[in-house]
C-alpha cells in the first residue's frame, strides 16, 4: 500500500491510515499488555498459598484441648518437629548416617540406610516429635536432603494424672483409647496438613483434677503402707453420676501408649472384672428391702449353717444368736445374705440385678466397660453365693453406679466422664423405692458410727460417711486363695442427703502392722477410705459439719468457683 | 480524533502506571500480610506451650508438696463453727490462735 502512495497527490490523506494503524497498534499493545497483566494477577493473585507441597503429605490431627470439670488442661495439642529425608536428594549416605547418630544415640543404622539408598522414595520419615532443641541441632549439621515439618503432638501437663481416663493417641495425633478416642469419635477432630492447633472449644471432663489427685495420692500411700500389688478408687456424684475421679494404680502415662496394653496396668475400674465379695451384700438387703420381704428389724436365724448341694456356708465369726437383717448388714454375715436371696429366689433376684443394669455390658464415654461374668447356669448355689458377692465378677464402675443408685434415693444413675451441662438432670428412673433407700442409708451410716460396725474405720468427723467393707478371695489356680483378696469399701457422704459415692479397692494387701496382722477391709480399706474421704470433702467445696450443728449449713469458703482455674 | 486518540493513549499509560504501582503495592501487603500470618501461627504455638507449661507448673503433685510445706491441709472439723459464740466457747477451751482466727471472720 505505501509502495503505492508517492504517486498521488495529497501526502497527508495517505499518511492519514498509516498513523491511524500505529495509533491504533500502539493502544491495542497497551490493552493487551493491561490483559496480560491482570491474567498474571489473577492466576498468581493467591502466590503464598501454592507454595508447594510435599508429594506424601503426612496427615495429621488437630485436637481439641481436654479440660477438667474446673477448666484446668489436661491434654494439649504442641507443635513438634519432625525430621524426613528427600533419599534422591541425599548426597553422601554414610555422612548422614554417622552426623545422625552423633544426635540420635538409638539410631538403627541398618534401616536408615536401607531408606536412604530407595532413591525412587522421595519421603522417609527418620524421627517425629522433636524437641525444638534437638531439630536445631539436626539442623546445625547442615545434611542436604533432610528437611523438618512441623506437626501437632499431644502433650499431658498432668503427667500421669487421671492417665487411664485420658487413654492415649498415636502418631499421627488420632485418638485410640479412652477419652482420647471419644474426642475422635463423637467431639470431632480436624485433619490437617501442618501444625494448625484445632479452635474447637475444650471438651470439659467430669473429673476434677484436685480429687483425682487427692485419691491417687491416698492410694499410693495405702499401697505403701498395706503392702498393696494395687489399688483402685472411683469417686462419683450420686445425683447425676458425673465421675468425679477414677484412679487405678499402678498408674499409667497417657504419653506412652505402650504402658496401658501390659496386663499390670490395665485400669482396674471399668477395665477389669473382680470378685467384689460382702460389698455386694448392700444390693442383696436392698433387694430384700425393697421386696418388702424383710424391714431392717426382721429377726434371722443365722446360727446353723446353710447347706447347699454339696457346698456348706457358714460365717467365720458368728454370732451366735438369731440377728436382724440391719445386724446381717454390719456384721456382714455370709449366711444371713444368702438367707435374705433365698427368700426372694433366684428369678427375682436375678431380675434385681437386671433392674440395676449389673447383668448387661455398660458404656461409658471413655469406651465399653469390661463386660460382666455372670455364671453359666444360676441355679440355688450360685444366688447363694452370688448374694455375698462371689461367683458374679463386674468392674468396680458398674457396680458403683447400681450402689449409687442405692442411696441417692433409688434414682438410676449412668456414669459419664463428661461434664454434663447444669440443670440437665437425668430422667427419673426408679430402680428402688426412696424408703428401701434411707434403709440402706441408715445401715451404711450405723456400720461406720457404730462402735461394733465393720465400717467405723472409716468415719470422718463431720462428713457423716456411711459404708460397707468387702474382703473377697481371689480366684486362683485351683479354687480361691484365703491370703490374697481384694479388699474394698463402699462408701457413700453425707450420709442424711449423700451427694458422694466413693468406692475402694486394695489389691492383695498383706497384714503387716499397720493393718493389725489382719488383710480385712476393715483394717485397710475402710481407713484407705476415711483419708479419701477427709481429703475431697473440702475440694468438693463441703465443710466438715459440727455435730452441734447438724442441719445448718455452712460455708467458710468457696471451693466451687470454676473461673479462678479457668485456661481459656 | 486526533486528541481523542491522545487522550486514551494517555490513559493507557495511566492506568497502566496506576495497575504496577497497585500490583506492587499488592505484593507488599501480601507478603506482610504472609509475616503477620506466620506471627499470629507462632503466637498460637508459643500460646498452647506456655498454655501446657502453665498447666505442667500447676499440676497438684507438684503444689502438694509446696502447700504442705506452708502448713496447709484440708480443712478440718476444728476449723468451722456454726457461729461466733460456739468458736469462742471452743477456743476459750484451749486453743487461743483459733479463737483470733474465728474473731477475723
Amino acid at each position: 500500500m505505501s509502495t503505492a502512495a508517492p504517486d498521488i497527490p495529497p501526502p497527508r490523506r495517505a499518511n492519514g491510515p498509516l498513523r491511524t494503524l500505529i495509533a491504533t497498534l500502539g493502544v491495542a499493545i497497551a490493552f493487551l499488555a493491561v490483559g496480560a497483566q491482570l491474567i498474571r494477577l489473577a492466576l498468581l493473585g493467591q502466590g503464598e498459598l501454592s507454595a508447594s507441597l510435599n508429594e506424601t503429605v503426612a496427615q495429621s490431627f488437630a485436637r481439641p484441648d481436654i479440660v477438667d470439670r474446673n477448666g484446668r488442661l489436661l491434654a494439649t495439642d504442641v507443635e513438634v518437629y519432625s525430621l524426613f529425608a528427600d533419599p534422591a536428594r541425599v548426597i553422601d549416605r554414610d555422612e548422614v548416617i554417622e552426623k545422625l547418630a552423633a544426635v540420635f544415640s538409638d539410631l538403627d543404622r541398618a534401616a536408615l540406610r536401607k531408606d536412604l539408598s530407595d532413591r525412587n522414595r522421595r519421603f522417609v520419615w527418620l524421627r517425629r516429635g522433636l524437641s525444638p532443641r534437638v531439630a536445631q541441632q539436626v539442623h546445625n549439621l547442615g545434611l542436604p536432603g533432610l528437611d523438618f515439618r512441623r506437626e501437632l503432638r499431644r502433650a499431658y501437663p498432668g503427667g500421669r494424672l487421671a492417665g487411664h481416663v485420658i487413654g492415649y493417641v498415636n502418631i499421627d495425633n488420632k485418638g485410640v483409647a479412652g477419652i482420647e478416642r471419644y474426642v475422635d469419635e463423637v467431639v470431632g477432630v480436624e485433619s490437617v496438613q501442618a501444625a494448625t492447633i484445632a479452635e474447637r472449644p475444650p471438651v470439659r471432663l467430669s473429673i476434677d483434677i484436685g480429687v483425682q489427685h487427692a485419691v491417687e495420692a491416698e492410694l499410693a500411700s495405702a499401697v505403701e503402707r498395706f503392702e498393696a500389688k494395687g489399688a483402685a478408687a472411683i469417686v462419683l456424684d450420686v445425683t447425676n453420676g458425673e465421675v468425679l475421679a477414677s484412679a487405678s494404680l499402678p498408674t499409667v502415662d497417657p504419653a506412652r501408649p505402650g504402658m496401658s496394653l501390659e496386663p499390670g496396668n490395665l485400669d482396674k475400674i471399668s477395665s477389669s472384672t473382680f470378685e467384689l465379695g460382702s460389698v455386694f451384700k448392700t444390693l442383696t438387703v436392698a433387694m430384700a428391702l425393697d421386696r418388702a420381704l424383710v424391714t431392717p428389724e426382721t429377726i434371722l436365724d443365722v446360727r446353723k449353717q446353710l447347706v447347699s448341694g454339696r457346698f456348706t456356708i457358714k460365717d467365720l465369726h458368728s454370732a451366735g444368736r438369731p440377728l436382724s437383717v440391719a445386724e446381717i448388714f454390719i456384721r456382714s454375715s455370709n449366711v444371713g445374705a444368702a438367707m435374705l436371696a433365698l427368700q426372694a429366689g433366684t428369678q427375682n433376684f436375678q431380675q434385681f440385678l437386671g433392674r440395676l443394669s449389673l447383668l448387661d455390658v455398660m458404656k461409658t464415654e471413655a469406651g465399653p466397660v469390661a463386660p460382666p461374668q455372670l455364671p453359666k447356669r444360676w441355679g440355688e448355689i450360685e444366688t447363694i453365693t452370688i448374694a455375698y458377692g462371689h461367683g458374679i465378677a463386674m468392674a468396680p464402675l458398674q457396680f458403683a453406679a447400681a450402689a449409687a443408685s442405692i442411696v441417692n434415693g433409688g434414682q438410676k444413675v449412668s456414669p459419664t466422664f463428661v461434664k454434663r451441662p447444669t440443670g440437665a438432670g437425668q430422667a427419673d428412673i426408679p430402680l428402688v423405692s426412696a424408703e428401701t433407700s434411707a434403709r440402706m442409708r441408715a445401715m451404711m451410716r450405723r456400720n461406720v458410727a457404730e462402735p461394733g460396725g465393720t465400717g467405723k474405720r472409716a468415719e470422718v468427723q463431720g462428713y457423716e460417711v456411711g459404708g460397707k467393707t468387702g474382703t473377697a478371695e481371689m480366684p486362683g489356680p485351683g479354687g480361691y486363695r484365703e491370703k490374697a483378696v481384694i479388699s474394698s469399701f463402699l462408701a457413700a457422704f453425707p450420709m442424711d442427703e449423700p451427694r458422694y459415692l466413693v468406692f475402694t479397692l486394695l489389691f492383695e494387701p498383706k497384714g503387716n502392722k499397720e493393718s493389725g496382722g489382719e488383710v480385712v477391709a476393715s483394717r485397710n480399706a475402710a481407713p484407705t477410705t476415711a483419708r479419701i474421704v477427709s481429703r475431697i470433702g473440702p475440694l468438693l467445696g463441703m465443710l466438715p459439719k459440727q455435730s452441734a450443728s447438724l442441719g445448718g449449713r455452712i460455708l467458710a469458703f468457696d471451693a466451687a468457683s470454676a473461673a479462678k482455674y479457668e485456661a481459656r | 480524533m486526533r486528541i481523542i486518540i491522545l487522550g486514551a493513549l494517555l490513559m493507557t499509560i495511566a492506568s497502566a502506571f496506576v495497575l504496577y504501582s497497585s500490583n506492587y503495592d499488592t505484593r507488599q501487603f501480601e507478603l506482610r500480610l504472609a509475616d503477620q500470618e506466620r506471627a499470629i501461627e507462632k503466637a498460637r504455638s508459643d500460646i498452647a506451650v506456655l498454655k501446657a507449661e502453665r498447666a505442667h507448673l500447676g499440676r497438684p503433685d507438684r503444689i502438694e508438696p509446696l502447700a504442705r510445706e506452708l502448713g496447709l491441709g484440708p480443712a478440718s472439723e476444728r476449723q468451722v463453727a456454726p457461729s461466733a459464740e460456739a468458736a469462742l466457747a471452743r477456743a476459750s477451751g484451749g486453743n487461743a490462735s483459733l479463737a483470733l482466727k474465728s474473731k477475723g471472720n
